[in-house]
C-alpha cells in the first residue's frame, strides 16, 4: 500500500482555512447569543423591550448560529480537509467550493438577520424563510457534488470510514432539508410562507427532520470528524474496522425512525410513538459503537492525556457523546419522556450533546487543524489548557443546573397532595427555575470565555504563521 | 455483497445510504395520510366544529410565530391527569388540522396555551402582553409593547390563497363558498370567504375590541383574537368521554 | 482482509490513508454485541404488546395488553392499549380515590362544608392550585387584586354580592362591569362637583359647597346605578361609594386631597369597562363550588 503523503500544496487548504475561521466567528457569536438568552430567562429585563433581541426572536439566532454557523462551518472545514487527505487528491470543483463557502455564510447571516426582523417559518432548526431554504438547498447540492467528485478522484482504492459518515450526513441533510421545508410562499415578493403539511403530519415531518438534524448534522457528521482526528492525534489505528461497519449502517438506518420520540403522548398516533421509542432503544448500542471505537483508539495512549491538551478535548467529547446517547434513549422511553418532555431536562440533554460532544470534538479537531493550515504551532499551549478547563466547568454547570431545573419542574408539575389534588401551581415552577437559570448562565459565561480564548489563540497563531512565512520567504530571497 | 465492494465504490455507497435512510420516514409519515383514525372526526349536528382561522386570527397566528411564542409555550395538552386539571381536555389531532405549520412546541417555559381561549379577558391579555409582570409579578415572559402598532394586512387575501393552495378550505368561488356553508354553517362560511377578507378582518377587530381601542386594528388585536380562539372549537360535553379514545 | 482469529496480536486491515491512518481488525466487543441483541429482543417484544406497525388503513393494536376503564357516567369499555384509554383509566382511579370527598361535596351545602373540617381541608387543597392557575393572573395570588383593574377579593366589599349564591353566579357566568364615561356628557364644572361629592361620602375633607352642588349632579346622573344612597346596587355591580374601599379609583394610592380628586375624576371622566370571564364549561361544577367556597372564605363573605 502506498505510504506517500501528498504535499500540502497539492491540497486546497484555503477553503479549509476560510471555514475554520468562520466556525470560530459563528461559534463566538452563537454562544454569546446563547449566554444572552440564558440571561434573559434569569433576568427578563434584559429583553429591554427591543423586538430584535427579545427571547423569542433571539433563540433561533442562537440555535442557527451554533448548529449551522459553528457546527456547519466546522464540518465543511474538516470534511474538505479529511476528504482531500484520505483520498489523497485535491478538492474537486475549485470555484464551486468557494461558492459553498460564500453561499453558506450568506445563508447563516441572512437567517440571523431575518429572525431578528421577525421572519421565520416557526419550525425548530428550520426557521429560515423559503428563499434562504432554496439558497441552502443549492449550496448543499454543490457540496454533495464536490464531495462525491473528490471521492471519485481518490488515489486510494478504499474510502476511509470518516468519509462514510460525512457522505451519509450530506445525503441525509439534503433529504431532510428539502422535505421538511416544502411550503407555499404568500407571494414571490413575500418572505412569508405556509408549510405544505399541517397538524399531525406536519409535526411528524418536522421531528423526523428535527431529530435527524441532531442525528446526522450533530452526530453522524461529527463521528466522521472523530474518525479522522482521534486516530491522527493519538497516532494509533482505529480500534475496530468491523465495529465501524456495523455501527455505521445501524446508526444511519435507525436514526430515521426515532423522530416521534419528540412527540410522545401528543396527538400523534400511538403506533408511531412505539416505533420511535423502540428504535431509540435500538440506537443505544450503535451509538456507543462510535464511542467505543474512539475511546479504544485512545486507550494505550493514556499517558498523552497529561501532555496533550487536544487529546483531553477528544476524550471529554467522547465521554459526553456516550453520556448523551445514553440519556437520549432513556428519555425516549414513554414513561421517562412523560416527565422530561417540555422541561429543561431536554435542554440539558441538548447541551450535553451540543457542548460536550459537538463543541468539544470540534475544538479538539480545530486545534489539530489550525497549526497545520497555517504551517506553524499553536501560539500558546497554556491557553489551550485554559480553554479546556473553562469549557469543562461550563458544561458541568450547565448540565447539572438543567437536570435540577428539568427534573424539578417535571416533578413539581405532576405532584399531587394527600387529597389527590395538584400540589403546585405553574408559577411556583417558574420561580423555582430562577436559581438553575442563574447557574446555567454562569456555565454559559465559562463556555463563552473558553471559545473567546480559543479565538484569541487562533488569531495569534495565524499571525505567527504569517510572520514565519514572511521570514522564510525573506530568507529565501 | 462484501463491504469491500461498497467501500471501494462511491456509487454503491451513495445508493445504499440513500435506501437505508429513506425507509424510516416512508414508514412513519406516509401512513399518517392513509390510516383512517389519524385525525378524529369532530362533528356536531352533522357540521364540522373545527374551522380554519378567520383573517384576523390568521394574522394573529403569524405574529405568534414571528415573536417566537412557540419557543416558550406548547399547544398540546397531553392525556395526563395533572395536565387535564391544569389546562383542560387533552388536545386532539383534529384541533391542529388547519395549522400550517403545527405549533405544538417542545418546551414549556410558560404554560400550555392549547386551551387559553376564553380563559382571560381581552383587557388582561393586552396588559399581559404589554407588561406581563404588571399582572403576574413572578413572570419571566418578555414585554411586547410594539404589538400596539397598526396591523399590516394588505396581503391578507394572498395569505389566505396560499393557505388554500395547501388545503385550507377558504372559499373564493361560489361553489367553494356553498361547500363551506354545508360543512361549517353559514356564519363560519362567511368568515372564510377570501373575497371579504378585509371587511371581515376589520369587523372582527372593531367588534372584538381586543386592545381596548375599537377604532384601530393593531397587532395586539390580531394576536389576542388568535389567543382567544385557541382550544375553543370543540365542545367536549357533546361527546362521550370514551369517544376520542376510539381513534387511538 | 485478514480475519484470522487464531492470531495472537490483532492485525490491521492492511489499508492505510493519509500516511499513518490505519484500522485494526478487532472483532465486535462481546458485551456490545450481546447488549445490541438484548435491545433487539426488547424492541420485538414491545412491538407485539403495543400498537406498532401501520398496515393499510389500520395498524397493529398489540396483543394481551387490553385496558378496561369506566367513564364518569358509568360506561365500562375494554380497548387495546392506547394513551387515551390509559388516561381514562387514570381518571377513573383518581375518581375512586377522591370519591369519599367528591360524593360528600356534591351533596353538601356551603354551610355543611364549613362544618366538616375534613371536607373543607379537601376543598382548600383543591382550591389552592385552582385559584392560582386560573384566577391569580387577575386577582393576584393572595386575592388582593389590582387597584383599578381587578377587584380585591379579601375585603368585605362586594360589587356583585358576597353571598355564596352571588359568588357562585359571578364565577359561573362571569361579569361585565360598566361605569360610563362622563366626559362630554357633563361639563368640567359638573364633574368637579360630583367628584367632590363622591369624596365627601367617604369622609374626605372636601369643599362643602361644591359637594352640595355635586349632590344634585349625582342624583340626576349617577343615582340610577349607584342608588340614592350611593351604596351601589349588586345587580349592576356598581360600586359602593360610601365605604372607604376603592376598586377602580386609585384613591388609596394618592397622598393628597388633590391626588384623590384626580383619581376619582379619572374614573368619572373615562368610565371603566371590565370583564370577569365566565368559567362554566371550562371548570366543572365541582370546581366552581370549591372556588366559591374558597373565595367566600378569603375575605368577608356574606
Ligand atoms: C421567555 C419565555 C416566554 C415567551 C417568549 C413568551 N412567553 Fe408567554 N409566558 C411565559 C411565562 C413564564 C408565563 C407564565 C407567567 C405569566 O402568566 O406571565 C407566560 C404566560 C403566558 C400566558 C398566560 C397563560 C395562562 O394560562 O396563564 C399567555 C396567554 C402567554 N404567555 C402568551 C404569550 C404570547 C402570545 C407570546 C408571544 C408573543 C408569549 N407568551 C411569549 C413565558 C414566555
Ligand atoms: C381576566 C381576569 C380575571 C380572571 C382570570 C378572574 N377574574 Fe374575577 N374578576 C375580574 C374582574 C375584572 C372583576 C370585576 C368585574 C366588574 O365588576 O367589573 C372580577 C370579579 C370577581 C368577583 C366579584 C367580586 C365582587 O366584588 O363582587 C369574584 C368573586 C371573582 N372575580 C372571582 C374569581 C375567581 C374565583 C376566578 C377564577 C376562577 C376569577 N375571578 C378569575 C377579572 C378576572
Ligand atoms: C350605568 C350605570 C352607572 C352610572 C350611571 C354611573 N356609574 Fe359609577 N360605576 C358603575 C359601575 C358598574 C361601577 C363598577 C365598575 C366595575 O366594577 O367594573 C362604577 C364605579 C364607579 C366608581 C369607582 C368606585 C371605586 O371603588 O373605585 C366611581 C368613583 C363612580 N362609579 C362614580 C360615578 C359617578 C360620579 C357617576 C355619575 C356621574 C356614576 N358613577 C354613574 C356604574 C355606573
Ligand atoms: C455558551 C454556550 C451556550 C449557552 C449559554 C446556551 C444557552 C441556550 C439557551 C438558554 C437555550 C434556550 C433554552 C430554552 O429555551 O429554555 C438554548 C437552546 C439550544 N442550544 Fe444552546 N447554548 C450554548 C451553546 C450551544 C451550542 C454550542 C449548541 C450546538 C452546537 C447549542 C445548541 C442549542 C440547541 C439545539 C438549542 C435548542 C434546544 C431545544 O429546543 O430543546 N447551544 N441554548
Ligand atoms: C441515541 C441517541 C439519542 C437519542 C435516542 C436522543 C433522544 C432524544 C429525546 C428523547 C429527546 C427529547 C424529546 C422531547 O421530549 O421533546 C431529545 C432531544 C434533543 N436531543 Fe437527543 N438523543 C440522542 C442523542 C443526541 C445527541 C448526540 C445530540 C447532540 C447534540 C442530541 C440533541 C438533541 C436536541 C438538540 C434535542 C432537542 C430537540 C428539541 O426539542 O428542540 N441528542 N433527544
Ligand atoms: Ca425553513
Ligand atoms: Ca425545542
Ligand atoms: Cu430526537
Amino acid at each position: 500500500m502506498a505510504h506517500t503523503t501528498a504535499q500540502p500544496a497539492q491540497y486546497d487548504y484555503a477553503i479549509v482555512r476560510n471555514f475554520t475561521i468562520m466556525a470560530l466567528v459563528w461559534g463566538v457569536l452563537g454562544m454569546t447569543a446563547g449566554l444572552y438568552i440564558a440571561s434573559e430567562l434569569a433576568w427578563p429585563f434584559l429583553n429591554y423591550d427591543i423586538p430584535q433581541i427579545t427571547f423569542g426572536r433571539l433563540r433561533p439566532v442562537h440555535t442557527t448560529l451554533v448548529i449551522f454557523g459553528f457546527g456547519g462551518s466546522a464540518l465543511f472545514a474538516t470534511s474538505y480537509y479529511v476528504v482531500q487527505r484520505t483520498c489523497q487528491t485535491r478538492l474537486w470543483g475549485g470555484p464551486l467550493a468557494r461558492f459553498t463557502f460564500w453561499g453558506w455564510q450568506l445563508a447563516i447571516l441572512l437567517a440571523a438577520v431575518t429572525y431578528m426582523a421577525g421572519y421565520t417559518q416557526a419550525r425548530e432548526y428550520a426557521e429560515m424563510t423559503w428563499p434562504i431554504d432554496i439558497l441552502i438547498a443549492v449550496v448543499w447540492v454543490a457540496y454533495l457534488v464536490i464531495y462525491v467528485m473528490t471521492m471519485r478522484n481518490r488515489s486510494q482504492p478504499h474510502i476511509y470510514v470518516a468519509n462514510w459518515f460525512y457522505i451519509a450526513f450530506i445525503l441525509a441533510t439534503a433529504l431532510l432539508h428539502i422535505f421538511n421545508n416544502l411550503a407555499m410562499p404568500v407571494s414571490l415578493f413575500s418572505l412569508s410562507s405556509y408549510s405544505l403539511q399541517s397538524g399531525v403530519q406536519d409535526a411528524m415531518t418536522q421531528w423526523w427532520y428535527g431529530h435527524n438534524a441532531v442525528g446526522f448534522f450533530l452526530t453522524a457528521a461529527f463521528l466522521g470528524m472523530m474518525y479522522y482526528f482521534v486516530p491522527k492525534q493519538v497516532g494509533r489505528p482505529v480500534y475496530s474496522y468491523r465495529l465501524s461497519i456495523i455501527h455505521f449502517w445501524a446508526l444511519i438506518f435507525l436514526y430515521m425512525w426515532v423522530g416521534a420520540h419528540h412527540l410522545h403522548w401528543t396527538a400523534l398516533p400511538d403506533w408511531t410513538s412505539t416505533l420511535a421509542a423502540t428504535f431509540s432503544i435500538l440506537l443505544l448500542m450503535p451509538s456507543w459503537g462510535g464511542m467505543i471505537n474512539g475511546i479504544m483508539t485512545l486507550s494505550g495512549a493514556w499517558d498523552k492525556l497529561r501532555t496533550d491538551p487536544i487529546i483531553r478535548f477528544l476524550v471529554v467529547a467522547l465521554s459526553f457523546y456516550g453520556m448523551s446517547t445514553f440519556e437520549g434513549p432513556l428519555m425516549s422511553l414513554k414513561s421517562v419522556n412523560a416527565l422530561s418532555h417540555y422541561t429543561d431536562w431536554t435542554v440539558g440533554h441538548v447541551h450535553s450533546g451540543a457542548l460536550g460532544w459537538v463543541a468539544m470534538i470540534s475544538f479538539g479537531s480545530l486545534y489539530h487543524l489550525v497549526p497545520r493550515l497555517w504551517n506553524t504551532r499553536m501560539w500558546s499551549t497554556s491557553l489551550i489548557y485554559l480553554h479546556f478547563w473553562l469549557a469543562t466547568i461550563g458544561i458541568v454547570l450547565y448540565i447539572s443546573a438543567m437536570w435540577v431545573a428539568g427534573i424539578g419542574q417535571g416533578l413539581l408539575l405532576r405532584a399531587f397532595d394527600d387529597y389527590g389534588n395538584l400540589a403546585y401551581t405553574f408559577i411556583e415552577t417558574v420561580q423555582f427555575l430562577h436559581q438553575p437559570y442563574v447557574v446555567r448562565a454562569l456555565g454559559g459565561l465559562f463556555f463563552v470565555s473558553g471559545i473567546l480564548t480559543m479565538g484569541f489563540n487562533t488569531f495569534m497563531t495565524i499571525r505567527q504563521g504569517r510572520r514565519e512565512q514572511a521570514a522564510l520567504q525573506a530568507a529565501a530571497a | 455483497m462484501k463491504h469491500e465492494t461498497i467501500e471501494t465504490n462511491a456509487g454503491w455507497l451513495i445508493v445504499l445510504v440513500m435506501i437505508v435512510i429513506s425507509i424510516g420516514g416512508l414508514v412513519e409519515i406516509i401512513p399518517l395520510y392513509f390510516i383512517n383514525n389519524t385525525v378524529e372526526t369532530v362533528k356536531v349536528d352533522g357540521k364540522d366544529t373545527i374551522r380554519p382561522y378567520t383573517p384576523l386570527e390568521l394574522r394573529g397566528r403569524d405574529i405568534y410565530m414571528r415573536e417566537g411564542c412557540y419557543l416558550c409555550h406548547s399547544q398540546m395538552i397531553r392525556p395526563f391527569r395533572d395536565e387535564d386539571m391544569r389546562y383542560g381536555h387533552y388536545s386532539l389531532a383534529a384541533e391542529s388540522q388547519y395549522d400550517h405549520p403545527f405549533q405544538w412546541g417542545s418546551k414549556r417555559t410558560g404554560p400550555d396555551l392549547a386551551r387559553v381561549g376564553g380563559k382571560y379577558s381581552n383587557a388582561w391579555h393586552f396588559q399581559h402582553l404589554m407588561n406581563p409582570r404588571s399582572v403576574v409579578p413572578e413572570s419571566i415572559m418578555p414585554n411586547f409593547p410594539w404589538l400596539k402598532e397598526p396591523l399590516a394586512y394588505a396581503d391578507i387575501k394572498e395569505r389566505m390563497r396560499a393557505l388554500k393552495a395547501v388545503g385550507v378550505p377558504y372559499s373564493e368561488t361560489q361553489a367553494e363558498y356553498d361547500a363551506n356553508v354545508k360543512r361549517f354553517g353559514k356564519d363560519v362560511a362567511d368568515k372564510l370567504n377570501i373575497l371579504k377578507a378585509d371587511d371581515n378582518l376589520i369587523a372582527q377587530a372593531t367588534q372584538g375590541n381586543y386592545d381596548g381601542k375599537p377604532d384601530d386594528v393593531s397587532e395586539a388585536d390580531a394576536l389576542i383574537a388568535y389567543l382567544q380562539v385557541l382550544g375553543t372549537m370543540v365542545d367536549f360535553s357533546k361527546f362521550e368521554e370514551g369517544y376520542f379514545a376510539e381513534f387511538r | 482482509m485478514s480475519k484470522d482469529k487464531t492470531q495472537k496480536s490483532v492485525q490491521t486491515t492492511g489499508h492505510s490513508w493519509d500516511g499513518d491512518l490505519q484500522e485494526y481488525n478487532n472483532p465486535l466487543p462481546r458485551w456490545w454485541l450481546w447488549a445490541f441483541y438484548a435491545t433487539i429482543v426488547f424492541a420485538v417484544v414491545y412491538w407485539f404488546l403495543y400498537p406498532t406497525l401501520p398496515i393499510g388503513r389500520d395498524y397493529t393494536k398489540g396483543i394481551g395488553n387490553e385496558i378496561t376503564y369506566t367513564t364518569a357516567d358509568g360506561k365500562t369499555v375494554t380497548t387495546h392499549w392506547n394513551t387515551r384509554a390509559l388516561f381514562l383509566k387514570e381518571q377513573e382511579e383518581a375518581r375512586k380515590r377522591q370519591a369519599v370527598y367528591l360524593e360528600k361535596l356534591a351533596k353538601a351545602s356551603y354551610e355543611d362544608i364549613a362544618k366538616d373540617p375534613e371536607l373543607s381541608a379537601f376543598v382548600f387543597s383543591r382550591a389552592k392550585v385552582l385559584f392560582a392557575d386560573n384566577c391569580a393572573a387577575c386577582h393576584q395570588r393572595g386575592g388582593n387584586g389590582v387597584l383599578g383593574e381587578y377587584p380585591n377579593l379579601l375585603d368585605d366589599s362586594w360589587l356583585w354580592g358576597g353571598t355564596f349564591a352571588d359568588i357562585q353566579q359571578t364565577i359561573t357566568n362571569g361579569r361585565h362591569g360598566n361605569m360610563p364615561a362622563w366626559k362630554g356628557q357633563l361639563s368640567d364644572q359638573q364633574i368637579g362637583d360630583v367628584v367632590e361629592y363622591v369624596l365627601s361620602l367617604s369622609g374626605e375633607p372636601v369643599d362643602a359647597d361644591r359637594a352640595a352642588r355635586g349632590k344634585t349632579v349625582f342624583m340626576n346622573n349617577c343615582a340610577v346605578c349607584h342608588g340614592q344612597d350611593a351604596r351601589g346596587q349588586k345587580f349592576l355591580g356598581s360600586a359602593n361609594l360610601t365605604d372607604k374601599i376603592w376598586t377602580i379609583a386609585k384613591v388609596p394610592q394618592a397622598n393628597s386631597l388633590d391626588g384623590k380628586r384626580n383619581a376619582v375624576r379619572q374614573v368619572v371622566e373615562n368610565g371603566k369597562r371590565r370583564t370577569m370571564p365566565a368559567w362554566k364549561g371550562r371548570l366543572s361544577d365541582t370546581e366552581i363550588k370549591i372556588l366559591t367556597y374558597y373565595v367566600h372564605e378569603l375575605g368577608g363573605g356574606q
